[in-house]
């Protein structure tokens, strides 16, 4: 065998491996030695066709392609070897001649991640405040939430509810035949037509109307577009929406003390979520800024990878056993919608071969227990809980889980230091160069 | 007989293979080919030296259907030894 290696780009290593004659012969040999056990051939018992005539009956080509089979991987193997090399994943073989055997191995190597000066990144925030303009907001929303519908004898007004049985035909054709329809009216509303409501405004309690509405040409039913509607109304009920007045009984009613005890909570809830969302915020934005500041090399095969694992979940998750079926159902190609992908999984690998960089840089790991406890956390989250128990427990299960704490982690470390609350004490380290 | 329907084809097998180590190469020919016209058809077809042509009638097997034994038809194997150093390279296919 003969090796030489070259470098090439996104960390890969091009392997040019050729085979000397005297080990493509033995292979062949083998092959056949093996391939003659099973071929049955008339006038032969089985094993017993000399190599020219089993040659001459599966072809010659069957032979060597099946020789090659064996000796690529085992000339690979020792290839590798040789040069000392560690792949990450598969190498990608291009065939140069198949006689004598010349071939290409592109080997994935391990990604080389470059940080940056991750501690010097600061991330502003906006800070968190809550405005009695806020409180009041959320307030009118649980009044509306709370709302109750009273009939009323007076004609329909805007943002009233309601009941109608209402018949619609275009040329004939059936488009829309409801009873006992509850309808608000609201004059922004494109359901059914826009300009329905405004038609029925004024219309009493039993009254019938009739008139025609125009579709227009973007309408979802291609056959309707363009089309005049013809629509018969009856009104049954007119219903208004009576909002609670804010007083100390509607918070009772929300199971409050009173008024000032309910604007407190809300505050409070408003607070705690805006802070949530700041804190996602931040850690988001600190992790896009270290990400931008290194610079990540990996190999293409991850990306394959990623979407090959994006694809399978998503199938999963959608109750779909194999990719085929899924990519069937949402009537795509697999490449079309891999190239689409192809931005996601870039962002997903460069984030995750930074975090591992920096996890790595800093020392964060995490323990056995803390594996533990995020599974018991899980399985108390879990329906059937004896079948997530046994899947807790596999080896792969939990070492996701550690990844995936991991990175919590080395995510929290950033957003400290992006915030600036990092170092203070013991760590002294990059911070206030 | 012309000399083209002598020969029909070479036989392939386990035997004739082995035999093939002491240059003799067997065939199936015509029925009422003589052995002769056997000598004369595989040296004009290959173009080797013919030394000794052996024929054998093989008879057809019977095999019974129903009730009635119905025979096979017969054939007649030439086993033909060509000169030493001769070659019938044809011989691999079937």
């Amino acid at each position: 065998m003969k090796v030489n290696s070259e470098k090439i780009e996104n960390c890969q290593i091009a392997l040019n491996i050729e085979a000397e004659a005297d080990e493509m012969e033995k292979t062949l040999d083998e092959t056949y030695r093996r391939l003659r056990r099973k071929a049955s051939i008339s006038g032969f018992r089985k094993g017993k066709a000399p190599r020219a005539v089993l040659e001459q009956h599966i072809g010659k080509d069957t032979l060597l392609n099946e020789a090659l089979e064996q000796l690529v991987p085992q000339l690979y193997k020792q290839a590798i070897e040789l040069e000392k090399i560690k792949p990450v994943d598969v190498a990608r073989i291009e065939f140069v001649q198949k006689e004598p055997l010349i071939f290409k191995a592109i080997v994935p190597l391990h990604p080389e991640v470059k940080l940056g000066e991750y501690h010097d990144v600061r991330v502003k925030l906006e800070p968190v405040k809550i405005t009695a303009k806020d409180v009041k907001a959320a307030i009118e929303n649980l009044r509306q939430e709370r709302a109750v519908l009273l009939p009323v004898e007076r004609p329909v007004q805007l943002a009233d509810f309601v009941t109608i049985n209402i018949k619609a035909t275009v040329e004939d054709k059936s488009f829309l035949d409801h009873k006992d329809l509850v309808y608000e009216v609201n004059d922004k509303s494109n359901f059914p037509l826009a300009g329905f409501a405004a038609n029925l405004v004024g219309m009493k309690k039993g009254e019938e109307k009739s008139f025609n509405l125009e579709i227009p040409d973007d309408y979802s039913i291609k056959e309707f577009c363009g089309k005049e509607c013809h629509f018969e109304v009856v009104v049954t009920e007119i219903k208004e929406k009576q909002l609670p007045e804010v007083n100390d009984e509607f918070a009772q009613s929300c199971d409050y003390a009173d008024l000032a005890q309910l604007k407190k909570q809300v505050k409070a809830y408003l607070k705690a979520a805006a802070d949530e969302r700041s804190r996602r915020q931040l850690r988001q934005k600190a992790i896009e800024a270290v990400v931008e500041l290194s610079h990540v090399d990996y190999p293409p095969i991850f990306e394959d990878r990623e979407i090959d694992a994006f694809l399978r979940d998503e199938a999963r998750r959608l109750g779909y056993h194999e990719v085929e079926d899924y990519l069937k159902r949402i009537n795509r190609t697999g490449k079309e919608l891999r190239q689409e992908l192809q931005p996601m999984a870039k962002k997903r690998i460069t984030n995750t071969l930074v975090l591992d960089k920096v996890s790595e840089e800093e020392k964060i790991e995490i323990s056995p227990l803390e594996v533990d406890n995020k599974a018991k956390e899980i399985l108390g989250k879990a329906e059937n809980g004896e079948k997530m128990q046994e899947f807790l427990a596999t080896p792969q299960v939990r070492e996701s889980i550690e990844r995936t704490l991991l990175h919590d982690k080395t995510i929290d470390l950033l957003a400290q230091i992006a915030s600036g609350t990092h170092g203070e004490g013991n760590k002294e380290r990059g911070v206030d160069k | 007989m012309h000399l083209y329907e002598v020969l029909r084809r070479p036989l392939v097998t386990e035997k004739t293979t082995l035999l093939k180590e002491e240059d003799k190469y067997v065939f199936k020919v015509a029925n009422g080919a003589t052995k002769h016209q056997i000598k004369e058809a595989v040296e004009k077809t290959f173009n080797v030296k013919v030394t000794k042509v052996n024929v054998i009638i093989v008879r057809g097997k019977t095999k019974r259907m129903g009730r009635r034994e119905v025979t096979g038809p017969s054939w007649k194997k030439a086993i033909v030894g060509l000169e030493p150093g001769n070659k019938i390279t044809l011989f691999e296919g079937v």
